[in-house]
């Protein structure tokens, strides 16, 4: 049993080795990573300009939004970079016929279609995210103690198993329906776009939904309100990671209904 | 020689005219099975739609919180209600932006089919703008019949108010059709500009997201700082979303209408020319290969 959770790490690591030495043969690989880091940017910018123009909302500063969405952002971009191989499969793999290829081969599926994807450029998302959490934190006079380090970290690992679940979900569905699969996106780019909403004022509707159906704001406003003192109870910090690992499991299970169900595509 | 030589120019000129007739015939027919073609998917439309009202009432929320508790709630330059109204349509709007290149071209332009479509007797830029605006405005009907639907449809201080005037929503739907020209002006631009590029998407991008972030969908341009709002009327890419809105929420004096209009028209022209001339010079470079 061990052997085999070695064995796929080892095929896992190696498609991300080729994957990442092929990209890096695109002399342009470097002007994605750019055009991910201006999108990054263009998408708090709104934020930005309108607390410049008029002013905080209460204790809300924009040195907290940023740091709860640039920890959702962060999460976001590890996920999208380590499980890019999911983000694709419907178009890439489902559709073009390709997965039944990996079907034929003796090794974990989901590790194949993890690794079947890596793009370099998005990492340039996860690092920006680091970065302006980072910065955030500093700006809120965050001191770089054990704790705030060991809560952001796994804040970080937690939601990169969200995201990674989001991905997982969506490709279990596509079994299913591959058309009418857009609505995907307001579980990826679109959800954490609710954190420029201060949590004060946020629709309970919306709060709730991204608490217990798609922890988000488990893995970006409770780390985020426990490291800077909010008034959160602490051990909600620390739920990141089990929630991160249930949601990822829970779609592991959709998608494991959904490769019972398969029966090719293509002609 | 002489007399030759102006009959070779004066059959030149025929052909050329009898030429662009039929290209302009067989692009309205291609706009036409295209725009028809992406009409049948409906629940596509309808998933991409919930992206649309999800994202509105986002923002919607963002915007209600900062004007009725932010410390400087006076520097706010457009009501409340304008404000709803303003996102609802640009939401509706959005989906005639190019923030990519339409996937059939890009494929051509991938996989070298741009050498078969040169041998059609056709205009590449007219053939493929008005494929790739066909493209776009079939998916728009569904998505904007949703958004707007749902918009009017929402309690009271969410709802999509009614236009100003009239005047305003006839001014605003003629604005939307010159949007729509602008839009697909814009994305023959990037795409003619990634026609020669083998190694990536990354200048394309770019430049729609610029387009994206100046129009007024990330946030309304009323309020972007004081200091710009002279550039960023006169700026292409108002002519995406913030003009049309503006009309139908009265955010345009009268006076300012026609040159409003001329102003997105002259853009749109600016960009075909540009698209037309860099697609000229990257055709001129392009080696086809294969048999």
């Amino acid at each position: 049993m061990k052997s085999a959770v070695w064995r796929d790490a080892r095929v896992y690591l190696k498609y991300i080795r080729m994957h990442f030495l092929s990209g890096l043969e695109y002399k342009g690989w470097w002007m994605m990573a750019l055009q991910v880091l201006l999108v990054c940017v263009a998408d708090f910018l709104p934020s930005f300009l309108i607390f410049a123009r008029m002013g905080d909302i209460g204790a809300w500063t924009w040195e907290r939004i940023l740091l709860i969405y640039a920890l959702a952002v962060a999460s976001f971009g590890l996920a999208e970079s380590f499980c890019r191989g999911f983000d694709y499969f419907p178009w890439h793999m489902l559709r073009s016929g390709n997965f039944d290829r990996l079907l034929l081969r003796p090794r974990s599926l989901a590790v194949q279609v993890a690794g079947s994807f890596f793009h370099i450029h998005r990492l340039a998302r996860a690092a920006i995210g680091i970065f302006a959490a980072v910065w955030a934190l500093s700006r809120l006079g965050v001191p770089a103690t054990a704790f705030s380090v060991g809560v952001i970290g796994l804040a970080l690992l937690g939601g990169t198993l969200v995201y990674s679940g989001v991905f997982v979900l969506c490709s279990g569905i596509a079994f299913f329906t591959i058309k009418a699969l857009d609505w995907i996106y307001i579980l990826t780019n679109a959800s954490y776009q609710v954190t420029r909403i201060p949590i004060d004022y946020m629709p309970g509707l919306f709060r709730r939904a991204f608490t217990f159906l798609m922890p988000m704001l488990v893995i970006s406003y409770y780390p985020a309100a426990v490291v800077c003192g909010w008034g959160e109870p602490v051990a909600a910090g620390f739920l990141a990671l089990p929630a991160g690992a249930a949601f990822l499991g829970l779609s592991l299970l959709v998608w494991k209904l959904g490769v019972r169900h398969y029966q090719s595509t293509g002609s | 020689m002489g007399k030759g030589k102006g009959m070779g120019v004066a059959m030149d000129r025929t052909r050329k005219f009898s030429l662009f007739v039929c290209s302009a015939r067989a692009c309205i027919g291609l706009f036409r099975i295209r725009s028809i073609e992406s009409l049948q998917y409906r629940a596509a439309a309808l998933s991409s739609g919930s992206i649309s009202v999800f994202w509105a009432l986002i923002e919607i929320t963002v915007y209600t919180v900062f004007y009725r508790y932010a410390a400087h709630r006076e520097a706010a330059t457009l009501t409340l209600a304008q404000m709803v109204s303003y996102i609802w349509l640009g939401q509706t709007l959005v989906p005639l932006h190019p923030l990519s290149i339409d996937d059939e071209l890009l494929a051509k332009i991938n996989s070298g089919d741009v050498g078969v479509e040169l041998c059609r007797p056709l205009d590449l830029y007219f053939h493929w703008f008005a494929k790739s605006a066909a493209g776009r405005v079939g998916r728009f009907w569904w998505r904007a019949l949703i958004t707007l639907g749902i918009g009017l449809l929402m309690p009271g201080p969410l709802r999509l108010g009614a236009p100003v005037s009239a005047a305003g929503l006839i001014m605003f739907l003629v604005s939307v059709a010159s949007t729509f020209l602008l839009s697909a002006a814009y994305g023959m631009l990037v795409t003619a500009v990634r026609l020669g590029i083998t190694w990536g998407d990354g200048p394309t991008y770019m430049m729609m997201l610029v387009g994206g972030v100046l129009s007024g969908g990330y946030l309304p341009l009323p309020l972007w700082p004081d200091f710009m709002q002279g550039f960023l009327y006169v700026q292409p890419f108002a002519g995406y979303l913030d003009l049309p809105v503006r009309f139908y929420v009265g955010a345009i004096p009268p006076g300012r209408a026609a040159a409003t209009i001329a102003l997105q028209l002259g853009w749109t022209l600016l960009f075909v020319c540009a698209g037309r001339l860099v697609m000229r010079g990257r055709l001129r470079g392009v080696i086809i290969q294969g048999g």
